[in-house]
């Protein structure tokens, strides 16, 4: 009975043995090569320990003043590593002032038949329901409200309120906001509007019924109302909303401006 | 001495939040809606503080915010009074030793300061009510309202006994019944 027993575990540690052979042996050289690596790196920290441990005691002499030498390089090297972390650092700094001097530039050759201030932006709102934020020029730098705020990309809303030193602006999708827009194809007059139910979109209404609507199309303002210059990019076309009563079909407009983004701002002060 | 330690403390907490709301919570969102902690401290504060500390402190918060980031200087200061009101009545009628107490009163506050907020706006500014979109934002703002008061619930516990016992007192009644 015990015989028969063991034959049994025998013959089964034989298949798996036999088993384990074939897959292994019809592994492909990348698995081994992984097989290799678990190997090796149960065996080469134990064969690293023992050269060390001969180098050690065959170079026992040197060992000490080598110690000291490698103190001396060490402290020499973190002094320099140091300095080169301090010099990376102030590189940093020109490359991101640069970055802003540059977008200033692009922005001021950009809108060049206006007087404009350049800003950025140093507060963002704090509520859901407002988008609101606060720039770093004044009543000191010549900002007045109402002035139109705009950025490299279109128009970014105007201002509300002035400080000494900074100055609050709406932009165009706060839901209070309104701006006269002009389709570019058509020339055809809207309305354009912030939405609470999509804080990237403009809506587009009081489109006049005969008015031809193309996806895709660029806004820009009309300059009618009084705040916004003529001219400046709103946005495009995303979708176009179909009512049952045409005078009620609306647009969903994609802003020209990255309101997540937008860090750079300049402030129209004259035209 | 030790009151007037405590209201410096309180101002340098508001200070905190407000960096956290301008920055921290700009991008930490749900659903790209972001908290209003300052309805937590105001609520905390109406709750634990005296009734004068808690209407002042509320109030001038609230015309700081708006001068600082708002369309229109008042609005907050009106609301975060309200809000005030309302913890001192919870704070009369309602034990705070129970966190789901803490929890249902922050869920009213958040609710009535945003609604207030967002009509008085609309109103002020002529701007048209969105409903729908407004109920579904304030959802998830009263919701992550909720998990931050659940997450500070211990702090809000210690910190407002401490405030209790400096600014009621042996007038303290609601936690013994």
């Amino acid at each position: 009975m015990y015989k028969k027993k063991t034959g049994v575990i025998g013959i089964i540690i034989t298949v798996i043995i036999l088993i384990l052979l074939v897959f292994i042996s019809n592994m492909d050289i990348k698995k081994m090569s992984y097989v290799e690596n678990i190997l090796s790196s149960i065996v080469m920290p134990i064969q690293n320990g023992l050269t060390y441990l001969k180098n050690k005691v065959s170079g026992n002499n040197t060992f000490f003043s080598d110690i000291n030498n490698l103190k001396q390089e060490n402290e020499e090297l973190k002094n320099k590593n140091a300095e080169l972390e301090k010099q990376l650092r102030e590189f940093e700094i020109i490359k991101s002032e640069n970055a802003t001097l540059k977008e200033y530039v692009n922005l001021s050759e950009q809108y060049s038949e206006y007087t404009t201030k350049p800003a950025y932006i140093i507060n963002k709102d704090i509520s859901n329901y407002s988008s609101i934020f606060v720039i770093n020029i004044g009543e000191k730098d010549g900002i007045k409200p109402n002035m139109t705020v705009i950025s490299e990309k279109g128009l970014v809303g105007h201002i509300i309120s002035v400080t000494e030193n900074t100055s609050k602006v709406q932009t165009i999708i706060d839901t209070a906001n309104t701006v006269s827009a002009v389709l570019s194809s058509s020339h055809d007059a809207i309305i354009c509007k912030g939405t609470l139910e999509d804080k990237s979109i403009l809506k587009g209404s009081y489109i006049p019924t005969n008015a031809n609507l193309i996806l895709g199309d660029k806004l820009e303002t009309s300059g009618m109302g009084g705040i916004y210059p003529k001219g400046i990019i709103v946005g495009t076309v995303k979708t176009i909303e179909s009512t049952k009563n045409i005078t009620d079909r609306y647009i969903t407009i994609t802003p020209a401006v990255d309101f997540e983004k937008v860090q750079t701002v300049l402030v129209i002060t004259s035209s | 001495m030790k009151k007037l330690l405590i209201v410096f403390i309180m101002i340098i907490v508001f200070l905190l939040i407000y960096f956290l709301q301008a920055n921290f919570f700009n991008w930490f969102t749900i659903a790209g809606n972001k908290p209003n902690v300052f309805i937590i401290l105001i609520l905390f504060i109406s709750l634990f503080a005296s009734k004068e500390i808690s209407i002042s402190f509320s109030i001038l918060s609230g015309i700081f915010l708006d001068a600082l980031i708002a369309k229109k200087v008042g609005i907050s200061g009106i609301m975060f009074g309200i809000i005030t009101v309302l913890g001192i009545y919870f704070d009369k009628n309602f034990s705070k030793d129970s966190k789901l107490t803490i929890i249902l009163m922050t869920i009213g506050a958040t609710i009535i300061y945003e609604i207030g907020t967002y009509v008085l706006n609309s109103i002020l500014q002529g701007a048209q009510l969105e409903i729908l979109p407004f109920i579904k934002i304030l959802s998830i703002e009263t919701l992550y309202n909720v998990l931050i008061t659940i997450i500070i619930y211990p702090i809000f516990r210690v910190a407002g006994n401490i405030v209790e016992e400096n600014f009621k007192g042996n007038k303290i009644l609601t936690r013994y019944f």
